[in-house]
């Protein structure tokens, strides 16, 4: 640490340093610990709790098919998520490096969603998927003589994850756009036009160059990207609820309910438990992919 | 020496200062009660602000009325104020008071209805026993026996006081019903061909608000009720009875074969209440099941001319060798309202004796049923439908229709309304809903109820 900061006293950085982390201490790990505490107890918030040891964690891992459901369904809800959020934003933002004119204009377009309220996108999307009153993607399928196709998109059991993870996806698109622009304009262009003089070919360019380059802003990009789809609650639980049946069921809202609705605060602290360590282990193995692909 | 004496001196003043401190919280959360049948404290009434977390619509009957006479208690008694803390949103609504149930924090009046956590505040004393208040205040036998029965725990008691009575019906549209050529159900086994006829004259049969869940698990509580009486959901509750019983299995069959014949619109589950109403109100569906709070909306001059003079009702159909009467159904006295046992006291009493003798006479005047028999003012945009409908209310039977997810425990009713919702879109069979449901209630049933 003197090392870093020769001039500095160490206590003046633990004057500086101890605040925060003090903070952090109560606001996020004092919770944590809470919780788990919590999960060894039955107890419904007015009446004592009463110790069961590990039987949360025996009914989560092996009678709840619900709790399976929902694990299952989060994972698909984080693969749709970063495919549009990630996927997109490079998209856009390398689209956006070549456009020569109203780039501002665009930017700013693009990042609109991500200040529109929770509640007032998902409303936006009930909207465009509702089958009656014919909403907006409805009528768009019926224009494209597509009407065959037509459905009432959260209500079918099959297409309904899928449709409450889009919104999520597409309002964080703008976002990540914006992060990825920034380390995209910081590439150097003569390394790039020496490359095109050698005769690399765009897809070369890209593989070889920027990719490399916006690397270390990818994986904070994919680790902030994957915890906040990891704890997607809002707007499933404002379009569906988790339904219809358990089919956009997240372990979020199924947590949630448990706590809130079932009144199951113990039961509700193991599931949460479980969503700490698979946050934690899902930045782990993306950091593990990210830096041996840098290594190889 | 003489510094540990200063120090012990000083400890001992600053713990004498904290007790006191705590008794004076006691004393400003009303004298803390501790007897829920105490309902008649002794002292003087001291005027201060009260609160009453509720669960209704804001410009509704009950909040009008209650602000009217809230203002009316307070000229007399300045200084008290009755602050309406509202969330109509039902599951938002239980979760906040459950918290502040956890929290200890409830205020003088609470809405809830006689669900298993109810039950739990009522056997902690946390409830005032809303039986011994109105016979204290003189006012029990005003009150409709249906209003107060489906404000009963199943053991009888009584704890929270009700300020609506509905009677829940299938409202219908008579156009459509002769466009398909249908009649009015005599049977729940008529339903299925009732929605196929209607549904090949391309009319939507039923409009269902499957967002908010209740809607269909009303079906789900029909059934049984008429081949097992009300006593079949407060067995299965608790795992005395099953889904794979003869009574429960029928009821899932017919509930399936409502699904088979389309009777609810495509995309139910994702209709909102107000779409629901209006598929009805638009005359795009035949058949409308929702109870008198709307008789605004259905049987006034607000509504649609074009299908004003079609829309009637009927009530629930019976079923063969059905055990329950014609005039017994659903005819639930809304979300009640419970008197908070830690703050109960003379103020509290004198504006309660005030106000519950005042009520019934003002929230009539607004032409809603009133939970006393005091007589309705029927407005004067009114349609003939409406006076009957009101007249209805006086020929209910004893036995009613108890809407199931104020019954089952919480973790089972969930899963309930979740299955229902598959079963009736035909993404698993009677049978599947059977084995899962019967699982579910076994685990979580019997330990809601101990």
């Amino acid at each position: 640490m003197s090392s870093l900061l020769p001039n500095r006293s160490k206590t003046s950085v633990l004057v500086f340093l101890v605040p925060p982390l003090l903070l952090y201490g109560v606001a996020v790990l004092l919770p944590i610990f809470q919780s788990l505490f919590l999960s060894f107890f039955r107890w419904d918030g007015i009446t004592d709790p009463i110790f069961i040891g590990l039987e949360n964690y025996v009914r989560m891992f092996v009678r709840d098919d619900v709790f399976w459901i929902s694990f299952f369904n989060t994972l698909s809800y984080l693969v749709i998520c970063l495919v549009l959020q990630l996927g997109g934003a490079l998209i856009v933002a390398s689209l956006l490096i070549s456009l020569r004119r109203a780039r501002e204009l665009v930017k700013t377009l693009y990042l609109l969603p991500a200040v529109i309220s929770t509640v007032a996108i998902a409303f936006l999307f009930q909207r465009i998927y509702s089958l009656d009153p014919v909403g907006l993607l409805n009528q768009f399928l019926q224009w494209m003589g597509l009407g065959q196709l037509q459905q009432a998109w959260l209500s079918n059991v099959d297409t309904v994850l899928a449709a409450v993870s889009i919104p999520e996806g597409w309002r964080f698109t703008g976002l990540y756009m914006l992060i990825i622009y920034a380390a995209l304009l910081a590439v150097p262009q003569e390394l790039e036009e020496a490359a095109r003089l050698d005769g690399a070919t765009w897809w070369q360019v890209f593989t070889k160059i920027r990719f490399p380059y916006i690397r270390p802003v990818w994986i904070s990009t994919t680790i902030i990207a994957a915890t906040y789809a990891l704890r997607g609650f809002d707007i499933p639980y404002l379009l569906t609820n988790g339904g219809p049946g358990q089919a956009s069921e997240l372990l979020t809202t199924y947590m949630y309910k448990t706590a809130f609705t079932h009144t199951d605060y113990g039961y509700a602290s193991a599931i949460s438990m479980f969503i700490v360590v698979e946050c934690l282990i899902a930045v782990g193995l993306i950091v593990l992919l990210l830096r041996r692909k840098a290594d190889a | 020496m003489k510094t540990s004496r200063v120090r012990l001196a000083a400890t001992a003043m600053v713990a004498a200062f904290g007790l006191l401190l705590t008794a004076c919280a006691g004393g400003g959360a009303g004298g803390g009660n501790t007897d829920p049948t105490n309902v008649d404290p002794d002292g003087e009434i001291t005027p201060r602000e009260i609160s009453w977390l509720l669960s209704r619509p804001a410009d509704g009957g009950v909040i009008t009325a209650m602000k009217q006479i809230a203002d009316e208690y307070a000229a007399d008694h300045p200084g008290f104020a009755l602050n309406l803390i509202t969330t109509p949103d039902r599951p938002s609504y239980i979760q906040k008071y459950e918290t502040l149930a956890a929290a200890n924090k409830l205020p003088e009046l609470f809405d809830t209805d006689a669900t298993p956590f109810a039950k739990k505040l009522a056997d902690q004393g946390r409830m005032i026993d809303a039986e011994a208040l109105l016979k204290g205040l003189d006012i029990y036998d005003d009150y409709r026996p249906a209003a107060l029965n489906y404000q009963r725990f199943d053991d009888g008691s009584l704890y929270m006081v009700p300020f609506e009575f509905q009677l829940e019906f299938f409202w219908y549209n008579k156009a459509l019903f002769e466009e398909a050529g249908v009649e009015v159900p005599e049977s729940l086994g008529d339903f299925p061909a009732m929605c196929t006829a209607l549904k090949e004259a391309g009319i939507t049969p039923i409009a269902l608000d499957g967002q908010d869940q209740w809607p269909l698990e009303r079906y789900m509580a029909y059934h049984p009720f008429r081949t097992a009486g009300p006593e079949y959901v407060q067995q299965l509750k608790k795992a005395d009875a099953k889904f794979a019983d003869d009574d429960g299995t029928a009821a899932l069959e017919w509930l399936a074969s409502l699904g088979e014949a389309g009777c609810f619109a495509e995309g139910f589950s994702s209709t909102g209440y107000a779409d629901a109403q209006a598929l009805f109100t638009s005359g795009k569906a035949a058949v409308y099941n929702i109870g008198t709070w709307e008789l605004a909306n259905l049987a006034t001059e607000s509504l649609d001319p074009a299908v004003r003079d079609d829309v009637d009702y009927f009530t629930l159909p019976l079923t063969p060798g059905a055990v329950t009467a014609a005039n017994e159904y659903v005819t639930p006295s809304g979300i009640g309202m419970a008197v908070n046992t830690k703050t109960f006291d003379p103020l509290m009493r004198d504006f309660l004796a005030f106000a519950l003798e005042r009520y019934p006479e003002v929230y009539a005047a607004t032409g809603a049923l009133s939970p006393t028999g005091v007589e309705s003012t029927i407005p004067d945009n009114a349609t003939p439908l409406y006076a009957r409908a009101v007249e209805q209310a006086d020929d209910v039977g004893e036995k009613i229709a108890m809407p199931w997810d104020t019954q089952l425990d919480p973790t089972s009713n969930t899963r309930l309304q979740q299955e229902l919702t598959l079963l009736v879109q035909g993404e698993i069979s009677a049978q599947e809903f059977i084995e899962t449901m019967d699982a579910v209630i076994a685990e979580n049933g019997p330990a809601a109820f101990d």
